[in-house]
C-alpha cells in the first residue's frame, strides 16, 4: 500500500505507452471556436485550393522589380508542392485552346440575315481601313463582318503592367499555388521554409498565403504554451513545498496530480477526435485546483480520522462536477473539451487524495504551524452581497461583447500587416462563396444565376455556359446559312479589290459548333476556380460583389472567414448563456442543500469574486468568450471555498487551507498572464483578480 | 523651390525618356498592297508614345491602357483593338530596351547576317510569325514583324531626338 500512488501512475504512463498511437492532439487553434458546419464549409474551400494560394508581391515597376519576379518565380516552380506559379496576364495555352474550340459558342453572335449589299458595304469599310486606319489591325479571314465577338473582360481581369500581373500601385504580383493544405502541418512547414529561403536575398518583397496563419501561430503557440507549462510547473511544485514542508506529502501530491493529469489526458486524447493542445494545456492547469482537497484534508487533519468522507469536500467536490459535467456538453469545442478533461481529471484525484491518501501514512499536521488570526473581519455577509450587486449594476452599465473570435487567436501582426497590404492594393474587391449543387450541370446553372444578379463576378459561368444555354445557342448556329454567307463575302470581296480567295474559309468555323459536354474545368485553375464532389454535392467558389442578394440564395455560403466566426460567437454567446444559467441554477441548488442557514455567506463567494472581476474587466476590456467561460470556473472555484467557509468547525484551518489552494490556483492560472495567445491570457487575468476577490473576502467577510 | 523641384522633375523625364523619328511601312497580305506611314516614337520607363504629326494623332501607352488622341482630343478605343495594341507596343518596347532574360523568355533568338531573328514562345506565337531586327551601338534601327495572317509591317528607326 506504501507505494500505491506511484504504482498507479506507472500504471498509467505504461498504458498511455502502448496507446501512444491512438493519442489524437490537434493545434490548430481556430477549429476550437468555430461550428461543425462552419470548419466542414472552410474544408471544403481548402478542397477547392481557396487557401492553398500564395501572394508573393515585390515592391516598384522597375527592370530591378522585373528581374526579382522573373527569379522568385523560377524558383518557385522548382518547388514540388507547387503547382503553378503565374506572374503573367497571357491566359495559359490550355485556356487559348478552350477559346479557339468553343469559340463560336462562347461569343456573341449577330445572328441577323445579311443581304449581299451588306456585306459588301462592310467589306468596303474593311478595305478603305487599310489605308486611312493609323493603326495597324488585322483583317479577321474567318470572320471579315465581325459578327462574332468575345468579351474578354473575365480573363483580362488582373490589373498589369506591360503584360505583368500587378499589385495595385504597389509593384508586381506573383500568385501561386500549391497542393498542401493548411491541415498538414509537416508538409505545409516544410513549404513554409522554402519559400522564406527563396525570397531571402530579396529586399522589398512580400509574402502571404492562408496557410502561413497556421504555421506561424501553431509555432507560436506552442511554444507560448510550452513555457507557461514549465513557469506554471516550477512555481507550483516551489509554492506545495513552502505550504507543505512535508518532502514525503509533496511528492506525493505531485504524483497524484500528475496522475490525475495523464488520466484525464489519456482518456480525453484516445476518445475525443482533434482535442487540442489549448484544452490539453487548460485542462492540466484546471487540475491543479485539486489540490485543494487535499489542503482540506490534510490542514483538518482528516487522514488521522476513522471517517472515510469529509461531507464538504465531497459536497465541494459534486459542486464542481456536476458544473463540469454540464459544461461538458456545450456545444462550443474548446469549453467541452476543457470541461470534459477536468471532470475526469478532478475526479482521479479527489479519488486518490480521499482513498488512497489515508493509506500513505503521512506525517500528521501540527496545529502549532498555524499563523494567529487577528481580528479583521469586519463586513458582514449582507453588506458584502449589496457591493457585489452594485458591482454588477456597475459592469452592466459597462458590459461591452468582443465578438471578434479572432481576437482571442495569437495575434500575429506581421503576417496581418502583409494580409493588409494585399487586400489594400488590390483593385479586385470580390469576396469568394461556396457555391452548391447536386450536379454539375446544376452547379454551372446557379453560377450564371449569380452571374446574372452580378454581372463583375467571376466564377465558372465567366467562361463556361450552362447545358441550356449551350444546347440554345448551338441551334442558332446550326440554323443560320453560313454557306451562303461565306460565298457572298468571297463574291463581294473580289469585287471590291480583296486577293481572290482570301477569304475562302470564311465562317466555315462556325458550321458545325462543339458538342455541349462540359469541357475539362481543370483549365481554370489559373484562375483558382475549381469544382470539388463530395459524396452527394458538387461544388465550386464564387467571387462575388458583396450583396445581400447573392448571400440570401439557397445554393450560397459565405466563407469570409471573419463572419463566419462572428456568426458561430453569437451562437456561441447563446449557449454559454443557456449552460451557464443551468449550472448556476444546479450550484445554487447544491449550494442550499450543503450549507442551508449560512447560505448568503456562502453565496458571496460566489457573488462577489464574480462582480469583482467583471467590474475590473468592463471598465479595461471588451468581454471575450473565455472571460466568460473562466468566470464560470471561478464560480466552480468559489463555491468550494464557500461550503468550506460555512460548515467549517476550525475557521483557522480552513482559511489557511484556503489561502494556500488560493495560493495554489493562483501560481496555476496566474501565469497565463504572460502568454500571448489572448484566450489563455484572458483566463489568466479572470482567475487571477478572483483570486484577489476570494482572497480578500476570506478576510474581510464575518 | 516647388518651381525648381518641378524643373528637375522635368529634367529627370526628358533623360529617361527617349524620342526617334520613325517610319513605318505595312503590307496587307489581304488587299496585297502597302500603306506608309511617319511620326515620332517615344520610350518611356513604362510606356510608350506614338505621334502621327500628319494626321495629328497621338498614341500614349503607360504600360497598362492605351489613351489615344486626334486633334487634341481624347477618342474612345474598341476595347479588343486597344488589348491588340498593347501587346504590340510591349514587343516593341521589349525589343528597344533589349533585355536579354527577358527576350529570352518570349523568344528564342538566333543571330543572321547582322540581324538577329526573334521566334515567339508562349502566347506571342499565335499572332506573330517571326521578328526581325537590326541594332546598331544598342540602339534599335529596323523591326519588322512577320504576322500570322501573312501581313507584315516594317518599322525604321531614323534619328533620336534630342
Amino acid at each position: 500500500m506504501k507505494y500505491i500512488n506511484h504504482f498507479i501512475l506507472l500504471s498509467l504512463l505504461i498504458i498511455g505507452f502502448l496507446l501512444k498511437d491512438s493519442i489524437h492532439i490537434s493545434t490548430n487553434l481556430l477549429s476550437l471556436f468555430a461550428s461543425k458546419e462552419s470548419v466542414e464549409k472552410l474544408n471544403i474551400a481548402n478542397n477547392l485550393g481557396y487557401s492553398k494560394e500564395m501572394l508573393i508581391a515585390v515592391k516598384g515597376f522597375d527592370k530591378a522589380s522585373k528581374k526579382k519576379v522573373r527569379k522568385i518565380a523560377k524558383e518557385l516552380e522548382k518547388l514540388s508542392s507547387i503547382k503553378f506559379v503565374q506572374y503573367q496576364v497571357a491566359p495559359t495555352e490550355a485556356l487559348q485552346q478552350y477559346y479557339k474550340d468553343f469559340y463560336p459558342l462562347l461569343a456573341h453572335f449577330d445572328n441577323k440575315n445579311l443581304s449581299k449589299i451588306d456585306v459588301s458595304k462592310k467589306l468596303q469599310a474593311l478595305y478603305d481601313a487599310q489605308f486611312t486606319n493609323i493603326f495597324y489591325t488585322s483583317i479577321d479571314k474567318n470572320d471579315p463582318l465581325k459578327l462574332f465577338s468575345l468579351d474578354m473582360q473575365s480573363v483580362a481581369r488582373a490589373s498589369h503592367k506591360s503584360g505583368m500581373m500587378t499589385l495595385g500601385k504597389y509593384g508586381y504580383l506573383i500568385r501561386a499555388q500549391t497542393d498542401i493544405a493548411p491541415s498538414q502541418m509537416g508538409a505545409a512547414k516544410i513549404l513554409y521554409d522554402e519559400i522564406a529561403e527563396i525570397v531571402k536575398p530579396f529586399d522589398d518583397v512580400v509574402v502571404f498565403a492562408p496557410f502561413f496563419y497556421t504555421v506561424e501561430n501553431s509555432a507560436a503557440f506552442k511554444a507560448d504554451v510550452q513555457w507557461i507549462v514549465a513557469l506554471s510547473t516550477i512555481v507550483l511544485i516551489f509554492i506545495y513545498f513552502l505550504l507543505l514542508r512535508n518532502v514525503k506529502l509533496l511528492t506525493e501530491t505531485l504524483v497524484a496530480l500528475f496522475s490525475s493529469m495523464v488520466f484525464g489526458a489519456l482518456i480525453s486524447t484516445i476518445f475525443i477526435e482533434n482535442f487540442n493542445v489549448l484544452s490539453l494545456a487548460f485542462g492540466m492547469s484546471l487540475t491543479a485546483v485539486s489540490i485543494d482537497y487535499l489542503l482540506h484534508y490534510h490542514f483538518h487533519n482528516f487522514y488521522e480520522t476513522k471517517s472515510r468522507i469529509d461531507k464538504n469536500v465531497l459536497y465541494g467536490f459534486l459542486t464542481t462536477i456536476v458544473a463540469f459535467g454540464i459544461f461538458a456538453f456545450i456545444p462550443i469545442p474548446l469549453i467541452s473539451q476543457i470541461s470534459f478533461f477536468s471532470l475526469l481529471s478532478l475526479s482521479f484525484a479527489y479519488v486518490v487524495f480521499t482513498f488512497i491518501f489515508p493509506h500513505l501514512k503521512i506525517k500528521k499536521y501540527e496545529d502549532s504551524a498555524v499563523v494567529v488570526e487577528k481580528k479583521s473581519k469586519i463586513l458582514p455577509a449582507s453588506f458584502i452581497f449589496i457591493l457585489s450587486l452594485l458591482l454588477f449594476g456597475y459592469t452592466a452599465f459597462n458590459f461591452k461583447l468582443d465578438a471578434n473570435i479572432r481576437n482571442l487567436d495569437y495575434q500575429n501582426e506581421s503576417l496581418r500587416t502583409a494580409e493588409k497590404l494585399f487586400k489594400e492594393n488590390s483593385s479586385q474587391k470580390l469576396i469568394p462563396v461556396i457555391v452548391e449543387a447536386s450536379t454539375e450541370d446544376e452547379l454551372l446553372s446557379h453560377l450564371h444565376t449569380i452571374q446574372e444578379k452580378d454581372a463583375k463576378s467571376l466564377s465558372l459561368a465567366s467562361f463556361v455556359l450552362d447545358t441550356k444555354s449551350c444546347k440554345e445557342k448551338r441551334k442558332l448556329l446550326m440554323a443560320y446559312d453560313f454557306t451562303k454567307l461565306n460565298n457572298f463575302v468571297n463574291e463581294e470581296a473580289l469585287k471590291i479589290g480583296f486577293k481572290e480567295g482570301y477569304f475562302k474559309e470564311a465562317y466555315k468555323f462556325a458550321e458545325s459548333p462543339m458538342g455541349c459536354e462540359l469541357p475539362d474545368l481543370s483549365i481554370f485553375e489559373s484562375f483558382s476556380l475549381a469544382t470539388y464532389k463530395s459524396e452527394k454535392y458538387w461544388y465550386t467558389i464564387a467571387l462575388v460583389e458583396e450583396s445581400e442578394a447573392i448571400q440570401k440564395l439557397e445554393f450560397v455560403t459565405d466563407i469570409n472567414v471573419k463572419a463566419m466566426f462572428q456568426k458561430s460567437a453569437i451562437s456561441m454567446y447563446e449557449s454559454l448563456l443557456l449552460f451557464g444559467t443551468i449550472v448556476l441554477g444546479m450550484i445554487f441548488l447544491l449550494l442550499f442543500l450543503s450549507v442551508k442557514r449560512n447560505f448568503l455567506y456562502a453565496l458571496n463567494y460566489i457573488l462577489f469574486p464574480l462582480s469583482f472581476v467583471m467590474a475590473i474587466l468592463t471598465t479595461f476590456f471588451s468581454v471575450n468568450i473565455m472571460h466568460l467561460f473562466s468566470l464560470i470556473i471561478l464560480i466552480a472555484i468559489g463555491i468550494d471555498y464557500g461550503i468550506y467557509m460555512s460548515n467549517s468547525s476550525k475557521p483557522r484551518n480552513t482559511m489557511l487551507a484556503i489561502t494556500y489552494s488560493l495560493l495554489s490556483t493562483f501560481a496555476a492560472f496566474g501565469v497565463l498572464i504572460f502568454s500571448s495567445i489572448v484566450a489563455l491570457n484572458s483566463i489568466g487575468v479572470v482567475i487571477s483578480l478572483g483570486c484577489g476577490a476570494i482572497f480578500i473576502l476570506i478576510k474581510v467577510m464575518r | 523651390m516647388q518651381k525648381y523641384f518641378l524643373s528637375f522633375l522635368l529634367l529627370i523625364a526628358t533623360l529617361s525618356a527617349q524620342s526617334y523619328n520613325f517610319s513605318e511601312l505595312r503590307y496587307s497580305d489581304a488587299i496585297g498592297k502597302f500603306t506608309q506611314l511617319e511620326g515620332k516614337i517615344t520610350f518611356k520607363p513604362e510606356g510608350l508614345n506614338i505621334e502621327y504629326p500628319k494626321s495629328k494623332r497621338v498614341l500614349e501607352y503607360d504600360g497598362e491602357e492605351i489613351l489615344f488622341y486626334e486633334d487634341g482630343k481624347e477618342r474612345e478605343l474598341p476595347s479588343a483593338q486597344a488589348s491588340q495594341m498593347a501587346h504590340y507596343f510591349d514587343i516593341l518596347k521589349l525589343l528597344h530596351q533589349g533585355d536579354a532574360s527577358e527576350l529570352k523568355e518570349n523568344f528564342e533568338l538566333e543571330e543572321l547576317n547582322g540581324q538577329t531573328l526573334l521566334k515567339p514562345k508562349g502566347t506571342i506565337k499565335y499572332y506573330i510569325e517571326h521578328i526581325e531586327l537590326i541594332k546598331e551601338d544598342k540602339i534599335l534601327k529596323y523591326v519588322k514583324l512577320f504576322l500570322k495572317n501573312s501581313d507584315y509591317i516594317t518599322i525604321n528607326i531614323s534619328n533620336e531626338i534630342h
